[in-house]
């Protein structure tokens, strides 16, 4: 096809689009989106019973602030990023929040290693466990897909990693608000391992998630091809 | 004031109206931000003029980054794609010319980088290259056949070499055969029988010295 015939199937094809919000309003959006699905649950399942004695802890009370300010930052980041213009800088935004998150798991792991045997859990709470897990991170990857999705053709490893790890952060605050995971290697496994998980889930399948989300931007005509 | 206004000669108000829908720069060139603006409203007319006037500078970026004339007509047509597909994502409130240069970038670095690949793991494949280890395979037989064949015929006694010469390489019939040489048809018909034999002893022999 030669490019004076392709613009003008780009002209015939085009249609009145509405503008994107700013970035910043969409992660907003997207943020909002994460409370409905985290009141959701809590309604649905209940808090953790020693939930008020557990945020008086300071370790879980700045691993779960660590968590938020990940989310939060890492849900702007990806909005900023999917833009064309905007500095891959905004990629480091949620990395202080990020090493503060992740520095209290480990703190968490080695003071309850040494104080206790690792008999905590049972099977029964690990599996609704994993249930909290997949449906918290389930509707928040994709909704931030779908939001996302024009970011396809631009930076999309970029824009999924920073994604999967906001999605990957507020799955962990569900997991720690709705359980009891006291258990050294459970704590580890559940937080920093969802995270890490969901994070390498959407680096490595969000690229083409997000380029067959983004296929019904391609004009008809050129589909095919 | 008015009455002036109505006196204007209708060219005029033509090139005002014209100007006023085609948004140009400061510097003379069309203004591609308002560009973009009308043709997310659904301007078709702007938006043509926007992507007829993208092509040759986004032409001008991709020769720097591709060589034969076909790869960079494809990395303009695949930048004018994307630009199509994320026109939503422009906010006109912001300049349009690092917005482009962002996705034309992206796309041709994506574009090489393929390309990169592409040629690590691909080789064109040509005429030199065997396609069986056996020596005999690759020779170009044509020729081969043609200039061994002609030798061989050369080599067979007069009578013979006619006989074949009329009836297998000049496709003559027997009886036109029999008519230009003057010879009957049986006696055609043997010396081509004998000529063929003694050509297919000849080859054999060169087969087995070979």
């Amino acid at each position: 096809m030669k490019t004076p015939d392709l613009i003008d199937t780009l002209v015939d094809s085009a249609m009145p689009v509405g503008r994107l919000r700013p970035p910043l309003v969409r992660a907003a959006l997207w943020l909002l989106f994460a409370v409905l699905v985290l009141v959701v649950l809590t309604v649905a399942h209940g808090v953790r019973p020693d939930l008020s004695e557990r945020l008086r802890q300071p370790t879980f009370a700045v691993g779960m602030f660590g968590a938020l300010a990940t989310g939060v930052l890492a849900a702007v980041a990806s909005f900023k990023v999917s833009l064309p213009d905007s500095s891959r800088s905004w990629l480091l935004l949620p990395l202080p929040a990020l090493i503060l998150w992740v520095s209290t798991i480990g703190y968490g792991c080695l003071t309850d290693w040494v104080s206790m045997g690792p008999n905590g859990v049972r099977m029964g709470e690990a599996v609704r466990c994993f249930a909290t897990l997949l449906l918290t991170s389930a509707p928040l990857s994709i909704a931030m897909l779908v939001m996302v999705r024009y970011a396809a053709l631009l930076r999309p490893t970029a824009v999924c990693m920073s994604g999967g790890l906001a999605v990957a952060a507020m799955t962990s605050i569900a997991l720690s608000l709705l359980h009891e995971l006291d258990a050294t290697v459970m704590i580890l496994i559940w937080n920093l391992g969802s995270a890490a998980l969901i994070a390498g889930l959407a680096s490595v399948f969000g690229r083409s998630l997000l380029a067959w989300i983004a296929l019904p931007l391609t004009p008809t005509a050129l589909r095919s091809s | 004031m008015s009455a002036r206004r109505h006196n204007r000669p209708p060219s005029l108000t033509v090139v005002a109206a014209s100007a006023a829908e085609v948004p140009f720069r400061t510097s003379g060139g069309l203004d591609w931000s308002k560009l973009m603006a009308r043709a997310q409203d659904g301007d078709r007319q702007a938006y043509r003029m926007l992507l007829e006037d993208l092509a040759p500078y986004l032409r001008s970026i991709a020769i720097r980054c591709f060589k034969q004339p076909n790869d960079v007509e494809d990395a303009v047509q695949d930048v004018l794609m994307t630009v199509h597909m994320v026109r939503h994502a422009y906010d006109p409130s912001r300049p349009f010319g690092p917005w482009l240069l962002a996705i034309a970038n992206r796309r041709m670095i994506d574009r090489l980088r393929r390309e990169t690949r592409k040629k690590a793991r691909e080789i064109a494949l040509s005429t030199e290259h065997e396609t069986f280890s056996a020596p005999a395979t690759n020779l170009n037989e044509a020729e081969f056949d043609a200039a061994a064949l002609s030798e061989a015929i050369e080599r067979l006694p007069p009578e013979q070499q006619r006989a074949i010469q009329m009836l297998k390489l000049n496709e003559m019939s027997l009886k036109e055969a029999a008519a230009a040489s003057g010879r009957s048809i049986t006696a055609l018909k043997v010396a081509t029988h004998r000529a063929i034999k003694s050509l297919r002893k000849m080859f054999r022999q060169q087969g087995q010295r070979s």
